[in-house]
């Protein structure tokens, strides 16, 4: 038996969700992606896909493939349980590294509407606004909300700001927000409540697109920031990227 | 064969039966809501069970043959009609060119699927033809059918199709004495809804879960295919804690903010942060999917051994099923 995750609990007669721990922190996270590109390596039979979250790690298989598949258990929340287990055990852990992104993104003025208002509640200015937030590294802890959406762990305290307490009817996609203590990129235009800083030219969801979502929980972001005449060339030759 | 749409009704959508592998992407699964019925009218015909169907909600619809049809439906919520005579569900359907189709409001249930031997033919986007009409995907051109659409079906026909439409074709609607009898695989009760604890059902007082599990409980105006608002008693947290969010799929009941329980359908999103009162048995999926504004049903407790006993029973009852249809060729 391993200490790897400390719980096991059943979504529904297709999903079982594995759980880690209780807090965000970047060695739990570090320990879900792991465990997540091993079960992607060992795949059991029936096995679909992952969906990774702050604390755990959600697996979804077929029940008919999984309960004719002859593993050891009576019900399939028991093979599961038992591979699952096993898998823990018997894989080497540590060797995977999270893949980078580089998001530029156009800080300020039409495309980052709340910037000034982030700044004058910070007691800082647009400029250290900006540095703050594109001097991290972010963490994808999962994607979420709407196709694309991804949750990013790692920002500045210094930037901790609530939402707006009237959301937008429509925020466009791109746009890059800070809500509490996590910062966002827009995947659709969608309504929200997010204070909206700045607006990447990237297409960070695309369904025609080899893999729609241009970020994958367990991704490392960081962001560049680019002049409004960057920002359009980059946004003409999308297709190109 | 094709049909084109003269009315649109009040939601018509393609849908097969999900798209499960873009979860990680947050991608809704999305599909039939009722993915008993639109299995059953794929199997009707001898298609293979994903093939992509119309899901007509409330009916008000009418579509024309542009060509002769081999078509089939199942559900609940309308009744399809040519030229006044009713034609029967859950059996492959001949339809000679020319026919107006009114798919026509019933009285009871919400949902009908209707497939078309091959299925109809929308491309594949993310591995399915669903379409999800919040992001625009999916299904035909990623939006709900309107008046004037033509939609074609796949050309690949089974070899039990291809009997089927030997056997019926003719210069009028024909079809098998034969049907399948969908309401044996369902539960006597069709407003009883069997559940299994949820994740966080610790996290309610007494009071709650003695009523989640006997009182009576309503479908709410604001009921779409993401999920149901349901009216009724409220749902009293005696834990107070934060809960991190992490996935969710159709079937799981929240507690919102309120103490309101929402019961997540087929276009839920994929992680959510409520706490999880129950989760719907997949069996049961589909009475949900014909449960309509105003409906009151009731949720029985079951066990998680018991949901997944269930759920592959029925998924033996439904590979026999498909042998069934196919002996009906052979004889």
């Amino acid at each position: 038996m391993t200490n790897l995750f400390i719980d096991i609990y059943a979504l529904n007669e297709g999903a079982v969700t594995v759980v880690f721990g209780e807090e965000i922190n970047l060695i739990l996270a570090g320990k879900i992606r792991r465990f997540n590109e091993t079960i992607s390596r060992y795949p059991f039979p029936g096995m679909i896909t992952t969906v990774a979250a702050y604390t755990s790690l959600t697996v979804f298989y077929d029940p008919v493939t999984l309960f004719g598949a002859g593993l050891p258990g009576l019900s399939n929340f028991d093979k599961i349980t038992h591979y699952l287990k096993n898998l823990a055990i018997e894989t080497n852990l540590d060797e995977v590294m999270p893949t980078k992104i580089v998001v530029p993104v156009c800080y300020g003025g039409t495309m980052g509407p709340d910037l000034d208002l982030v700044a004058t509640a910070k007691k800082l200015t647009s400029a250290e606004i900006i540095e703050f937030h594109s001097s991290a590294t972010y963490y994808v802890h999962m994607i979420g909300f709407v196709p694309g959406f991804a949750y990013l762990g790692g920002m500045n305290p210094e930037l901790n700001m609530p939402r707006k307490t009237q959301p937008r009817a429509i925020v466009k996609a791109g746009s890059v927000g800070i809500a509490g203590a996590q910062t966002g990129i827009y995947s659709l235009d969608t309504p929200g409540g997010w204070q909206i800083i700045g607006r990447t030219p990237l297409r960070m969801f695309d369904a025609e697109r080899q893999q729609p979502s241009l970020l994958q929980s367990g991704y490392e972001v960081v962001f560049k920031p680019v002049t409004m005449k960057e920002f359009e060339y980059l946004k003409a030759h999308n297709d190109e990227n | 064969m094709k049909i084109k749409v003269l009315k649109t009704g009040v939601l018509s959508t393609i849908q097969d039966l999900g798209r499960m592998s873009y979860l990680s992407e947050a991608i809704p699964q999305s599909g039939a809501m009722d993915s008993l019925s639109a299995r059953v009218a794929n199997k009707a015909l001898g298609n293979q069970d994903d093939c992509a169907t119309i899901e007509f909600t409330y009916g008000d619809a009418a579509i024309e043959s542009k060509t002769d049809l081999l078509i089939a439906y199942a559900g609940s919520g309308s009744i399809l009609t040519v030229n006044e005579e009713t034609l029967p569900m859950e059996r492959p359907l001949f339809i000679p060119a020319g026919n107006i189709i009114l798919i026509n409001h019933a009285v009871y249930g919400a949902r009908i699927y209707l497939a078309i031997a091959g299925g109809w033919d929308v491309p594949l986007v993310m591995g399915s033809k669903s379409t999800y009409l919040p992001a625009g995907f999916g299904g035909y051109l990623g939006r709900v059918l309107k008046k004037g659409d033509l939609l074609n079906n796949a050309k690949q026909l089974s070899d039990v199709s291809l009997a089927f439409l030997k056997f019926l074709c003719g210069d009028r609607i024909n079809y098998p004495k034969w049907s399948i009898a969908k309401r044996k695989m369902l539960p006597g009760h069709l407003y009883e809804i069997r559940i299994v604890p949820g994740r966080e059902f610790g996290w309610f007082d007494a009071q709650s879960i003695l009523d989640l599990l006997s009182a009576e409980f309503s479908v709410g105006a604001k009921s779409n295919r993401m999920g149901y608002q349901l009216g009724g008693a409220k749902m009293k947290r005696v834990r107070q804690q934060e809960l991190l969010s992490t996935a969710i799929c159709p079937g799981t009941v929240q507690v919102s903010g309120d103490g309101g329980m929402i019961l997540l359908m087929a276009d839920c999103q994929t992680t959510g942060g409520y706490p999880r009162i129950a989760q719907v048995a997949l069996v049961d999926l589909p009475l949900c999917a014909q449960l309509r504004p105003g409906d009151t049903f009731r949720f029985i407790e079951i066990s998680r051994q018991e949901a997944e006993d269930l759920a592959i029973r029925r998924e033996r009852d439904l590979a026999r099923l498909t042998r069934a249809v196919e002996l009906k060729v052979e004889i």
